[in-house]
């Protein structure tokens, strides 16, 4: 169906047929309700600015360092336990209210401190570190290493070389503006990730970074709203957001293809597939699977070189990748 | 009344002068970290350095430029956690050494890749002895790369113990990766891998 022949016809009936006829979006994308899809995008995206704060901070901007950190240290830092309940301790009774009013009148930033380092001795204080992060627990190790071998191999035998090969050919500035592309179309996972963890804020700016981006930024190709509007790109997925309402992770798994994830990341992938604009663009599967190859050829060739260091510097590459993966994952899901 | 006013001016300036060293002597953590790196890049990206007969020359200086800033020891230490105390003295002297050779040579190949990377100094939070430098570099392909230096202070110096790069911290992924060896097979074991993979 054309363009011409959708618009000269009944929009109502035309929608309905192309809405039975497959299962596509792209033509009924083509027709009228196209303005009806950016009307709403642009008032939700206005109503979600508005809500969330007008101001969009920048990431260099310091506020208050020290109960930023305090909540940082809840997972890794090395005075864990001990922070939550000295600095809510003062609060409680009339003594310990006039203790708080002398500790702010000392204008002392970090009063909970001192105690616990008496307390604590020298040798002592690596233990919070690691009783603080509960471990990820891996049931499926055999599996799992299994997969990992196989991963492994991939990438040395295929994904490498095709990568080096693909890097000769497409100089830097392209192969980081197919990386934006490919990164531009999934803004409804991170807009949608973002609306169900209800940073409003978050929401905003991945439909204005989305729409400043596709126009602006040559379809996507050029990050304009992180260098112009100081916008910078939603970290934030389906799993993320399950963590966010407190499901925990389940276990770690190790994906053929995939690689390292745990049960309620998989969990997310199930859910973004729903959301991943490719598979709506491409009825078939054959396209499909030649842009998502495409994808990670030109991603993989961005990060050659990383795995390899850290496959170098690790004694056990499988626990190296299983603990980095984990903790990569608990400070997004802080942010 | 003009010459006590004589008298206590040099005097005033003597004990600013007897005074402000301590405050500013060892620097905060920032300038520690900035110092230590900006003495590397300048010697990555030393043209005199770039041929292949100065390697090693460039990797000695860089070891020193690295052993003057991170505490091997408190590295150590934080790495075997709960098995560092059945370490005798010689076998920590050991581990120490060698645990130190991995993270010189792992930072050295990191380091040598450098190719113009920005390194922005973001923020600072001092708690006591313990601080933590947060940085971030920004590289050629655009990428931003959040990494913080946890600093303690030793003497009248910051010296880093960890370093996390986006998140992840490498004392607590050597942790992981120690722990589960020793636990599955021995400490001698471990050692054996480390002796390994330092290529002694």
């Amino acid at each position: 169906m054309t363009v011409l022949e959708c618009c000269s016809g009944d929009p109502v009936a035309n929608r309905n047929t192309v809405l039975m006829g497959g299962h596509t979006l792209t033509h009924s994308l083509t027709g009228v309700p196209v303005f009806f899809i950016f009307a709403f995008l642009f008032l939700f995206f206005w109503l979600s600015l508005a809500w969330g704060g007008v101001e969009i901070s920048s990431p260099v901007k310091v506020e208050n360092p020290y109960y930023s950190n305090t909540e940082a240290h809840e997972i890794t830092g090395p005075h864990s336990t001990g922070d939550r309940f000295l600095i809510g301790e003062p609060v409680g009774s009339g003594l310990d209210l006039k203790m708080a009013d002398l500790q702010g009148s000392q204008k002392d930033p970090l009063p909970d401190k001192e105690p616990e380092e008496q307390v604590q001795g020298e040798e002592e204080d690596w233990m919070d570190e690691e009783d603080a992060q509960s471990p990820l627990p891996d049931p499926l190790e055999p599996m799992n290493r299994a997969f990992y071998h196989f991963n492994d191999k991939l990438y040395f035998w295929f994904l490498k070389p095709v990568g080096i090969g693909y890097e000769t050919v497409f100089p830097l500035f392209a192969r980081v503006s197919i990386r934006n592309f490919f990164s531009n179309l999934m803004m409804p996972v991170r807009a949608i990730s973002c609306l169900l963890q209800g940073k409003f804020k978050g929401v905003g700016i991945e439909l204005t970074r989305f729409m400043v981006n596709t126009s602006a930024g040559f379809f996507g190709l050029q990050d304009v709203a992180k260098i112009a509007l100081d916008m910078p790109l939603q970290d934030e997925d389906l799993g993320q957001t399950l963590a966010f309402y407190g499901i925990g992770p389940g276990f770690y798994l190790t994906l053929p293809f995939l690689g390292p994830t745990t049960l309620r990341g998989a969990v997310g992938w199930g859910g973004q597939a729903f959301l991943n604009p490719l598979n709506y663009i491409f009825e078939d599967w054959f396209p499909y699977l030649f842009a998502r190859s495409f994808e990670i050829v030109n991603n993989t060739s961005l990060r050659i070189g990383e795995y390899e260091a850290l496959k170098e510097a690790s004694l056990d590459p499988y626990i190296a990748m299983r603990d980095a993966f984990y903790q990569y994952r608990l400070s997004q899901i802080e942010k | 009344m003009t010459f006590r006013r004589l008298m206590m001016t040099p005097i005033f300036f003597f004990i600013l002068l007897f005074f402000s060293p301590v405050v500013s002597f060892g620097g905060t953590p920032t300038e520690s970290v900035k110092d230590t790196t900006d003495k590397i890049i300048a010697i990555v990206s030393d043209p005199v350095l770039k041929t292949p007969e100065k390697k090693e020359e460039k990797a000695r200086l860089i070891r020193a430029a690295v052993d003057e800033r991170f505490n091997w020891k408190e590295m150590s230490r934080r790495t075997l956690a709960r098995h560092w105390a059945k370490r005798t003295d010689q076998e920590k002297k050991e581990f120490i050494d060698l645990f130190g050779k991995l993270l010189e040579r792992t930072y050295l190949e990191r380091v040598e890749g450098y190719s113009g990377e920005k390194v922005l100094y973001i923020n600072e939070v001092v708690d006591g002895k313990y601080g933590i430098v947060s940085v971030k570099i920004v590289t050629e392909k655009d990428t931003e790369i959040s990494v913080r230096y946890k600093v303690k202070k030793k003497g009248e110096n910051w010296l880093v113990y960890d370093i996390s790069i986006e998140g992840v911290s490498l004392i607590n992924n050597y942790r992981k990766q120690f722990n589960s060896i020793i636990v599955r097979s021995s400490y001698k074991e471990l050692v054996g891998k480390l002796r390994e993979k330092v290529g002694k």
